[in-house]
């Protein structure tokens, strides 16, 4: 595989948390609140990672942790090999340009009042990588053209109402290609679009992936969104990454109970196929009140007596395949695969 | 709601700059109130022009001269110095308004950056700020403007930066909640994640958003500069040496124009400041309501008015409904006003509910499954119209009965779970309170101990528990809101329930758990449920039987198992190819091309026909009506016409 293009490293992102009354009157400081814990993963160039998770899982912190948007508490964040901490203000600007995000709400994150052509362009302008007008209107035209926004010059003149919602997307994804980013960090990219429109926006997405090599990491909440798109998945509770792999592995074979789960809340499109799904009871905990040993195991169906005690490391279930579960340690081919 | 927003968007296009500014200049009221002004700040140019004599010119005077009545000569007679007053008003209006404008420039400029900086910086900064701004608010404006002016001296410039910088305040607070509300716009997050830096953000974005509101309260502001430089210069604290219409009105008022029964020195300036700052505030106010996002006006109005022939005739053409039938809709036909006339949002759909089953209404945004929903409840935001059709239930045609009767059926009998929950619950109230309330309004016998004891034992149904009931709607999370939003819903135990995508913005897990409790529910208490949503996946895992909308119309009706296996519209096979299934990742995705049809840009023949792939040359020309296909399943699809070959 080729060098990664990002590579998070046992990255912790903890804020203050709030102080209660208690907290003041014993001047204790406010109990930090760990939206991120000990994740690692890495991203290669061509490749597609889901991010998946519920809210609160800590999937946008880890998007914003890539943007360079977050500094971690702990751990690293290295982009193209070098590490985003070390970095000058300078070469941080320069080094941002790689990596661009696109958003969930088309609606909502291009502004109102800027033409298609402007939005596009915006990018370029304010890292000033071109020179001349010329070459930023050339850039502008192939982005949209990448993007799929063709005849491009049908919608250079557009303003964002003009657009569906499928199209402003697609302007997004222009002006996130704008600067030719070697990361592409996509937040629920298609959970505010129709369905009919999804499968187009994804379908780009993909082809961006394979033929421009970009890296691309997905961050969604819907297992169904990513399965036929993303080479590896990583399924995230309460801040941890609670199991990784190839994306047909964990389909076919979730090793971890939270992803059992949520692989079979996934609504089918087939009424023959219905069956009863393993929803889980309850929401997942607030994360400034992390449950202790495994932190799924207030909600998890085959919890035991050392889930309640023993925090469980990613174990390895296969090829390339890790779970954070004591019931997979117990498995032949386990072992702590941090080492 | 998004098929009413798509109704009711094409005429009022969002936010277009100059759009605006000439909308805002198209009513009445900023018309009127421009042209006002404009003929003000003509006079003052043109003063030299106008004027009959030269005010400022020194002047002999004889006792004659004074207070003179309106003659040829004067046309509004002269004033305690023998001066023409007319002249007098017209280079008035140049101190009038300078003074108005440049002390409006001053708040804006000021104020506009206070706000700003206060609003984007926020934190410490902000809060310093907008504290000093408080305080500002609350000084007795024109008690310092008369300190300051007596200390510092009758000069103009002196009065000019007087109200300039005691009027900020207000404009600052202005513009720094609309700031503050920019600057969480996602947009905003999104110039941030490509790496722009502040004064970028403050230029591209900020600046243009907050402008506008800004030019408005500017115009807003020079009527109340007028008025104080008015006041100023009536009490005596004018510049001497200047002529304004305060200045004229204070000698006339001090050297016996009211004794003298000189009417002309005293209601001429009196009326040239009316004039002013009438002018300025109409057309302010009418920028600011075309300008200000927030003074839009948006809520579901209750009961819209129903335009269906009032007769109880249409009721025989439901024979044919089963026994089991809640509720029968046919041919409803739903309309929205635009400045082009009515556009048609829901055309001639038909179709029944029976009792105990899950009917799943689905259909791409804006293709009329909302706005058929909320004409069965009669519940259409204004501009919506029923012009045709009935809604059946039980004997009753819903579109006959009168609005107190309607509100009767409506929530007891046939209830609904909107989208977004947390709107649709009161956020001041707890919400076992709300539920509570419900059960009372439409069960009068219960008492308050007995809807209080239900709507408890109903947060428990609903998996909220007992223990939340005296909680607030924002301390529950999403899917708590949701069950609430359905306690609610189920109050009084209705025959149908109908859920406009109940689980939309909710993770997968609670949505799973949303649709459990409302099939649980439903199978409980014997309740017909309509569930609107884009989600086949929710449709083939809950629904029993399926309406596929399309463009207004009823494309495709079949049972679920059916629908899924077999569809015939090629409206529902491009929708089924477009949706993911996670138990074939393999297989490969295809969107739709294109969207759907806007109100005011419906395609002629089948809605569908510039999107199928199977168009034929039939399909441009004729609406295909809903085929029968047997076993209650229905297309509107010319290719499964049963005739043809």
């Amino acid at each position: 595989m080729a060098e990664p293009v990002a590579v998070v490293r046992d990255v912790e992102v903890a804020f203050a948390g709030r102080r209660s009354l208690l907290d003041v009157l014993r001047f204790r400081p406010a109990p930090p609140i760990r939206a991120v814990d000990s994740v690692s993963f890495a991203v290669a160039p061509g490749e597609v990672l889901a991010i998946v998770g519920e809210s609160g899982s800590g999937k946008t912190t880890t998007a914003n942790l890539l943007l360079g948007l977050l500094p971690p508490s702990a751990g690293h964040v290295e982009l193209d090999g070098r590490d985003v901490a070390r970095l000058g203000r300078r070469e941080l600007a320069r080094l941002r340009r790689s990596v661009q995000m696109i958003f969930q709400d088309p609606y909502e994150s291009l502004n109102p009042r800027m033409r298609v052509a402007d939005v596009v362009a915006e990018p370029l302008r304010v890292h000033r990588v071109l020179g001349s007008d010329a070459e930023v209107r050339e850039r502008v035209r192939e982005a949209l053209g990448e993007a799929g926004m063709t005849p491009v010059d049908a919608y250079l003149h557009r303003l964002p109402f003009e657009l569906s919602g499928g199209q402003r997307q697609r302007v997004a994804i222009a002006a996130a290609l704008a600067l030719r980013p070697k990361l592409l960090v996509a937040d629920e990219p298609v959970s505010m679009l129709d369905v009919s429109i999804r499968a187009d926006i994804l379908n780009l997405l993909r082809a961006l992936a394979d033929e421009h090599d970009i890296a691309v990491v997905m961050i969604t909440h819907d297992l169904s969104t990513v399965a036929a798109y993303a080479d590896r998945i990583a399924v995230m509770y309460l801040g941890r990454i609670v199991e990784q792999g190839e994306a047909r592995a964990v389909l076919s074979d979730p090793q971890h109970p939270y992803t059992r789960a949520l692989r079979s809340v996934v609504p089918v499109p087939d009424p023959a196929a219905r069956r009863v799904p393993q929803v889980l009871s309850g929401e997942m905990p607030d994360p400034s009140r992390i449950p202790s040993g495994c932190r799924f195991h207030p909600r998890c169906p085959l919890a035991f007596d050392r889930c309640r005690v023993e925090d469980p490391p990613l174990f390895e279930a296969g090829p390339g395949h890790a779970a954070a579960c004591l019931l997979v340690e117990g498995a032949p081919a386990a072992k702590d695969v941090r080492d | 709601m998004t098929a009413v927003v798509q109704a009711t968007a094409p005429p009022t296009a969002p936010i277009a700059g100059t759009r605006r500014w000439r909308a805002a200049l198209r009513r009445p009221m900023g018309l009127i109130g421009g042209g006002m002004l404009l003929v003000a700040v003509l006079t003052a140019i043109a003063a030299p022009l106008l004027a009959p004599y030269d005010p400022y010119a020194p002047v002999r005077v004889t006792i004659f001269d004074i207070f003179q009545a309106p003659s040829a000569a004067h046309p509004l007679g002269t004033d305690d110095g023998g001066k023409d007053v007319l002249s007098s008003l017209i280079y008035g209006a140049r101190v009038s308004l300078i003074v108005g404008f440049s002390a409006a420039t001053i708040t804006t400029v000021v104020g506009g950056l206070i706000g700003i900086v206060a609003g984007y910086r926020g934190g410490r900064i902000g809060i310093g700020l907008m504290s000093i701004t408080d305080f500002f608010l609350v000084i007795p404006e024109i008690a310092l403007q008369i300190v300051i002016v007596a200390i510092a001296g009758q000069s103009l410039v002196n009065i000019i930066l007087v109200i300039g910088l005691l009027g900020w305040a207000t404009t600052a607070r202005l513009v720094r909640s609309q700031t503050l509300s920019v600057r969480e716009r996602k947009f905003v997050h999104r110039a941030r994640a490509i790496g722009a830096r502040d004064a970028h953000i403050l230029r591209r974005h900020v600046v243009p958003a907050v402008l506008p509101l800004m030019i408005a309260n500017t115009v807003l502001v020079i009527s109340l500069a007028i008025l104080s430089e008015s006041t100023l210069a009536f009490i005596g604290l004018g510049d001497p040496t200047v002529i304004s219409w305060g200045q004229m009105l204070n000698f006339a008022f001090n050297r016996g124009a009211i004794s003298a029964g000189a009417w002309w020195a005293l209601i001429p300036p009196g009326l040239a400041i009316v004039w002013v700052v009438l002018g300025t505030t109409l057309l302010g106010t009418a920028l600011e309501d075309a300008l200000n996002p927030r003074l839009k006006r948006h809520h579901l109005e209750k009961d819209r008015s129903v335009a269906v022939p009032r007769s109880r005739l249409p009721l025989e053409r439901h024979v044919g409904g089963t026994p089991s039938t809640v509720l029968a809709v046919r041919d409803l036909a739903i309309e929205f006003d635009s400045p082009s006339g009515p556009l048609r949002a829901v055309d001639g759909v038909s179709f029944d509910l029976r009792r105990g089953e899950t009917l799943g209404l689905v259909g791409e945004s804006g293709c009329g499954k909302t706005t058929t929903i909320l004409g069965l409840l009669r519940l259409l935001p204004p501009g919506g119209r029923i012009v045709g059709g009935s809604v059946r239930y039980g004997d009753d045609d819903l579109l006959q009965l009168d609005s107190a009767e309607m509100r009767e059926v409506r929530w007891s009998r046939l209830s609904l779970v909107f989208q977004g929950a947390m709107n649709a619950l009161n956020p001041v109230r707890p919400v076992g309170d709300q539920v509570a309330e419900a059960i009372r309004v439409h069960e009068r016998g219960i008492g308050r101990r007995g809807a209080s004891r239900r709507a408890g034992e109903l947060l428990e149904r609903v998996g909220i528990g007992r223990g939340r009931y005296g909680d607030y709607p924002h301390t529950y999370s999403g899917g708590m809101r949701q069950r609430a939003m359905i306690a609610l819903a189920l109050a009084c135990r209705p025959d149908v329930v109908m859920a406009d995508e109940p689980t939309t913005a909710l993770d997968v897990m609670i949505q799973a758990q949303i649709l459990e409790l409302l099939a649980e529910l439903g199978r409980e208490m014997g309740m017909s449920v309509i569930l609107v949503t884009h989600d086949l996946g929710v449709v083939a895992q809950t629904c029993d039987r399926v309406v596929v909308m399309y463009g207004g119309r009823v494309a495709e009706e079949a049972d679920a198992a059916r629908l899924f296996a077999d569809p015939q519209h090629p409206y529902t096979q491009r929708l089924l190819a477009s949706f993911p299934d996670i138990a074939h990742p393999e297989r490969r995705l295809q969107g739709i091309p294109g969207s759907p049809p806007r109100l005011d840009d419906m395609p002629t023949g089948c809605p569908f026909h510039p999107r199928c792939p199977l168009a034929f040359e039939r399909c441009p020309t004729e609406v295909p009506p809903p085929f029968d296909l047997g076993d209650g399943r229905r297309a509107a699809c010319f290719l499964v016409e049963p005739d043809r070959g």
